[in-house]
């Protein structure tokens, strides 16, 4: 039986490991994708760069810490220095560690992975190689529509 | 027996120093070893956990952990720093009031862990370094927290030994010498940081448009929160006259937060240090061996002897002793040791608490000294680490010692003028 990602459009959003903030950031800003991966030579996946570490990575380090920040205005000119400081980073000072799935797995294991690592996209390989990325919300939507297909016919 | 409980103590005081490994993991190995080499059965290790410390500790952690919802405490700290207007010796004053005062009443940790993020942010807005303040407010949380029985582990575990100290007592007796040493230590310091807390007027008026209202507006059961909050506080100031314990107080007034103010029980009790009550659990294990075999007698004779029972000079061995100590591995398990030696020292018929206080300034002041004397130090400089303002080790020594001086200099006056 078909998995059901093979049946799906995966979204080609990765860069090298040798790529700075500024190179993942674009691809993440202009691609469909929530999260980018870091590939290395043998276009494995080390690394996921998505929405919340590209956030973490522009906006001031100490916001994590707050618990509180509805007194705050913007200050865009701390904003813009703090984007100035990353964006030669290496990628890899800002990816986290990889959460991938092989193209063949289940959807019963792709949606457990998605409630319990929290992440906006995953990484597909096959045979350990990259394949694209499955982004939650997409995943979301195709089982969606197959549950109610099924459950019209 | 005696000489292998007080090898496994000082191994582990030194792991916890060093910190090689979580201290908790340390604390837990070393009840172990106590409890599987037969030092206490394990009806004794139970018995010789303070549980009324560890109740007092989850009571107020549970307080504290659903009151800092309500941005109360946030809106405290923004409150103070736009009341400096940005002038270097009112920020100064103003945050280290506030965390002195913040930490009397909640604890040192929670106090520091909750100004200081917003410290950052602060710094972030007027254009200067966050090092200064945070160090004045690590030091203004370890003699803030000297102020009440809740304030700092070593007078949470020193008010729950010694049932005869009230809440009142640890007010009346430390509140007026701890924020002497605060006002002292604040001006000493904003002298020691005045070039670096410059400001410029366009900043201030940044600081000025910040809102503090804002989170507190938005939170939820704002005002039973509080109601619960400052309710357990009075409580706290009545405990004696009522007859209740200190710990009945916490738990009291938590149980009565999570029923008024609290949906979601389990997100409530996520606030629960964990690692710090297990901590504080095999530390009392690891001191109840150390009783079993002696070991603390002969340290409280061998004290005395040293001192030649003279009052005075047992006061400043503990007071100044427990400041080294608390200052070289860390103030609860140092404190955790030295309550059953006071103990000792009091003996049947004490004439004054003069070595109880003696010992809570130690303890509490000696925190200051380095940057792994007491929890709030190493959360600090944590956060401050995390964000890229690394302090070093020697470089907090530069002012934790001076600073951990002078404020001894002054408990020992008090000590010896009012106390003996």
């Amino acid at each position: 039986m078909k998995s059901i990602l093979e049946d799906m459009a995966l979204v080609d959003a990765a860069v090298g490991k040798d790529a700075t903030y500024e190179d993942a950031a674009r691809v993440l800003a202009a691609s469909e994708a929530p999260t980018v991966a870091v590939l290395d030579d043998d276009r494995k996946v080390v690394g996921l760069f998505g929405i919340e570490q590209a956030l973490r990575g522009c906006m001031p380090s100490y916001l994590l810490e707050m618990r509180h920040t509805a007194f705050a205005e913007d200050d865009l000119a701390v904003l813009a220095d703090r984007a100035r400081e990353v964006l030669d980073d290496p990628i890899l000072e800002h990816a986290v560690d990889p959460v991938t799935v092989d193209l063949r797995t289940s959807a019963f294991h792709v949606a457990e992975v998605f409630l319990h690592e929290g992440m906006a996209g995953i990484a597909v390989v096959d045979e350990a190689r990259y394949a694209g990325i499955l982004g939650r919300a997409a995943f979301a939507r195709a089982m969606l529509r197959r549950a109610l297909a099924d459950a019209g016919s | 027996m005696d000489v292998v409980v007080a090898v496994i103590f000082l191994v582990a005081l030194a792991v916890i120093a060093l910190e090689w490994v979580h201290r908790t993991k340390v604390a837990l190995a070393g009840a172990g070893l106590v409890v599987i080499l037969g030092i206490l059965e394990l009806e004794e290790a139970i018995e010789a956990v303070d549980w009324a410390t560890i109740g007092l500790l989850a009571g107020m952690m549970i307080i504290v952990g659903v009151t800092e919802k309500t941005g109360i405490f946030t809106y405290l700290a923004l409150r103070a720093a736009q009341l400096s207007h940005g002038k270097p010796l009112r920020l100064v004053l103003l945050l280290g009031g506030v965390t002195g005062v913040m930490s009397a009443f909640l604890d040192n940790l929670t106090a520091i862990l909750l100004v200081v993020p917003i410290t950052l942010l602060l710094a972030d807005v007027l254009r200067i370094t966050p090092i200064p303040l945070v160090l004045v407010e690590i030091f203004a949380s370890n003699i803030g927290g000297t102020a009440t029985l809740i304030g700092d582990p070593p007078n949470i575990m020193i008010g729950t030994a010694v049932e005869e100290l009230s809440f009142l007592d640890f007010v009346v007796n430390l509140a007026p010498v701890a924020f002497f040493t605060l006002a002292v230590v604040s001006v000493l310091l904003y002298f020691l940081f005045r070039d670096s807390l410059r400001v410029a007027p366009d900043r201030v008026a940044e600081l000025q448009r910040l809102d503090p209202t804002r989170d507190v507006r938005e939170a939820k059961n704002v005002k039973r929160s509080i109601a619960v909050l400052l309710g357990t506080i009075i409580a706290f100031f009545l405990h004696a006259p009522l007859h209740i314990e200190p710990a009945v107080v916490a738990l009291g007034g938590a149980t009565v937060l999570l029923l008024v103010a609290v949906d979601d029980v389990e997100e409530a009790l996520e606030r629960v240090e964990w690692a710090t009550l297990f901590f504080f659990l095999g530390l009392f294990v690891m001191v109840g061996g150390l009783e079993s075999q002696g070991i603390i007698e002969e340290v409280a004779n061998l004290l005395g002897d040293l001192t030649d029972g003279n009052r005075t000079a047992e006061a400043m061995a503990v007071m100044w002793g427990g400041a080294a100590g608390s200052a070289l591995v860390d103030n609860i398990p140092f404190t955790a040791a030295m309550i059953p030696v006071v103990d000792q020292l009091q003996g049947a018929d004490p004439v004054d608490d003069a070595l109880w206080w003696s010992l809570a300034l130690g303890a509490c002041f000696g925190g200051n000294a380095t940057m792994i004397a007491a929890a709030a130090n190493v959360a600090a400089t944590g956060v401050l680490d995390r964000t890229g303002h690394k302090v070093s080790f020697v470089r907090f020594l530069l002012y934790g010692v001076p600073v951990t001086l002078l404020s001894l200099v002054i408990a020992t006056v008090y000590i010896v003028v009012f106390q003996l």
